[in-house]
């Protein structure tokens, strides 16, 4: 073994260095890569064309300004002191009018940029697209508080062997109780303090929209999809979106779990931001039983979430214990 | 009675690096029995007890400039000609920010300019680093001193402790923290993040820093998306100092691909909490790393990511960088810094420059 202080980070760059020069000289595949990665950046960055016109005007006039009077302008010594005379006082004219020139423009510069600023505010404020301005509304509702240790258990009791995906991860309860059975199971998170919480308790969590992520992620064969969290900030529409995705994503075998309070015990002030958003787990069994899904409530000891709604296909309705 | 000193900086900002070691300077003047008053561009609520430039009289026995980007303090300065202590902490040049954010651009070419100016007035040039300082003299300014910036690790630096430094065989936390501004290329981190994923499926990369320009940050997420990694890469913000170090003791190995560093605080910070640095070898941030990390001359995706999960499987390598770091980063205490900086200013003050 070799003792740390003999460590060459030097050798070592240029051994990695050559390394990835060997590799990309004998398999091109990351050299392919490398050159889709520098393209695919190249089509995403801004062209930088700038507008030449914009900005030139204060440029020139500065420009003009700068005229140097000590510049010899002629031989006869009357016509030379005229000349100079008459270009000092241009100097100095075209100076007064510059400064005078580049304090409004520069006044007015501020505030049409803050104006555009302000209407940016405002454009964005009143311009979102529906599901977006929901998504607003929606962020006035605290994020649901981390499943207890009753519902984890109660929710990983019901797991099927396979792959499982919980949308949303939270701080990785729900997933370290399915991993503590032996059972492969990822997470997504968009909050980036509950992911670096999940972080610490080594599981699977990854960052990002977990609406957006059900969406995208490739069809896996996951034995088991477990909703809870987000989606009790959903409305209905995407709540419905969210079925129909998660059902695409399911093995034949495979079951939706889903963990949410009752939207009917919320507290006056969340009865009122969440107006519309997530639906109690009696809707829920029968959404999921609309959408070909035998579903159950299950009774859970967790003051906050009482039951919680296990869905299997139809056609294939397997064991649930693991 | 006027002050002895004035430190003349654009605007004092809570968060800001540059905003943050003026305030440390004054405490370490005030300590020393000598007056400090603060000059601004404009007053912000951050800024409690400055003055602003237009009611400045200049008066003071000495003048540091903070130097950093193009601003009215610094015009008023070369308008006046005042004799001042220039304390560089760079400038980006401004061809990262052409496409991104012109008026950024114009900004800090506008810096630049004023920096050429600035030079027939600088009685003292100080640098954060010798890369800084390179800069200084090449400018024809004489007597310039390396001194870096003045910053205080927080407690929690100290406090978390260092993470078991055990990494998942297919795993593993890649860290960056900085603002997302393009001459940080972030996107570089994407790409050799999109590389590494390949040899470590469940690897991750968490970038933690404010969104400077926006369509910067829209840009990386639709890189990540783009290579289809955008579940594995954190876009984190600005968090809290708190949350700063959790992040640094969750993570395995600190990545840095940026083109221009003018010191690199996150380096430090990384290093004395005990993270393994892989870094392009750019600007100032080699003398920054010295031996603690591994410093890359080439940035292409496939060698950044063979570095990375180089670092992130050898358990002797990661325990020698830690090593190193944590000593190294001493040099950058602020016990030491302080005393650099007061080395650097006492005989002016002695003197009345």
């Amino acid at each position: 073994m070799l003792r740390p202080d003999l460590i060459d980070t030097e050798r070592i760059s240029a051994t990695i260095e050559a390394e990835a020069e060997k590799q990309r000289r004998e398999d091109d595949t990351f050299g392919q890569f490398e050159r889709d990665i520098e393209q695919t950046w190249a089509d995403i960055t801004p062209s930088g064309e700038v507008d030449e016109s914009r900005g030139d005007l204060l440029d020139q006039t500065a420009s003009l300004a700068a005229l140097d009077p000590q510049v010899p302008i002629g031989s006869r010594r009357g016509l030379r002191g005229v000349k100079w005379l008459v270009r000092k006082l241009t100097y100095w004219y075209i100076r007064f009018l510059t400064d005078q020139f580049n304090v409004f423009s520069g006044a007015l510069i501020r505030h049409l940029r803050s104006l555009e600023t302000r209407l940016g505010n405002l454009e964005a404020a009143t311009a979102q697209p529906v599901d977006q301005a929901e998504s607003t509304a929606s962020d006035c509702l605290d994020d649901p508080p981390e499943p207890s240790p009753a519902v984890a258990s109660l929710v990983a009791d019901f797991a099927g062997v396979g792959p499982c995906l919980v949308l949303s991860g939270g701080e990785g309860a729900i997933l370290k109780a399915i991993g503590d059975r032996g059972i492969r199971a990822r997470g997504v998170e968009q909050d980036p303090d509950r992911v670096l919480a999940g972080l610490r308790s080594r599981v699977d969590i990854r960052s990002g929209d977990a609406t957006s992520y059900l969406a995208d992620v490739g069809n896996e064969g996951f034995s088991t999809i477990v909703l809870t969290g987000f989606v009790e900030k959903l409305a209905l529409t995407d709540l419905l979106g969210v079925i129909e995705q998660a059902g695409h994503k399911l093995m034949k075998t495979g079951r939706i779990i889903v963990a949410v309070a009752d939207p009917a015990n919320r507290s006056r002030v969340e009865l009122e931001l969440g107006s519309g958003l997530g639906i109690s787990p009696v809707t829920w069994r029968h959404l999921l039983e609309r959408a070909g899904f035998d579903a159950s409530l299950e009774p859970c000891s967790d003051s906050r979430i009482t039951e919680i709604v296990v869905a299997h296909r139809s056609e294939s309705r397997p064991d649930n214990s693991n | 009675m006027s002050p002895a000193v004035d430190i003349l900086i654009p605007q004092m900002a809570s968060g800001d690096a540059t905003s943050n070691h003026t305030r440390l300077i004054q405490e370490l003047l005030e300590e020393k029995g000598i007056d400090v008053r603060i000059v601004v561009e404009r007053k912000t609520r951050s800024g409690s007890g400055t003055i602003s430039i237009e009611k400045w009289r200049a008066d003071g026995q000495v003048s540091i400039l903070q130097h950093s980007i193009g601003s009215e303090v610094a015009q008023q300065v070369i308008r006046r000609k005042i004799p001042v202590v220039l304390n560089y902490h760079n400038i980006t040049p401004s061809s990262f920010f052409d496409a991104w954010q012109p008026e950024l651009a114009k900004s800090v070419a506008r810096g630049r300019q004023q920096l050429g100016q600035l030079a027939a007035l600088t009685v003292r040039g100080i640098a954060d680093s010798e890369f800084n300082a390179q800069e200084l003299r090449d400018l024809g300014i004489g007597d310039v001193v390396v001194s870096p910036v003045l910053w205080q690790l927080s407690d929690g630096a100290v406090q978390a402790g260092l993470s078991d430094g055990e990494v998942a065989e297919d795993g593993g936390t890649v860290l960056f923290v900085g603002r997302l501004v393009p001459n940080k290329c972030q996107h570089d981190l994407i790409a050799a993040f999109a590389v590494l994923s390949r040899f470590r499926p469940r690897s991750r990369l968490v970038l933690v820093g404010e969104a400077s320009p926006p369509q910067y940050l829209q840009s990386l997420k639709d890189l990540a998306r783009r290579l289809d990694v955008h579940g594995q890469v954190v876009f984190a913000g600005k968090v809290s100092d708190k949350n700063l170090y959790q992040w640094y003791q969750e993570s395995d190995v600190l990545a840095c691909a940026s083109e221009h560093e003018g010191f690199g605080v996150p380096l430090v910070e990384a290093m004395a909490n005990g993270l393994p640095v892989v870094a392009y070898d750019a600007a100032a941030v080699a003398e920054t790393v010295g031996d603690s990390g591994i410093l890359l001359r080439d940035k292409r995706p496939l060698t950044m990511a063979l570095a990375l999960h180089r670092v992130l499987g050898d358990g002797q390598l990661i325990q020698c960088l830690r090593d190193r770091g944590i000593k190294s980063a001493k040099r950058f205490d602020i016990s030491v810094t302080r005393e650099q900086m007061w080395i650097a200013l006492k005989d002016l003050l002695d003197t009345g420059a």
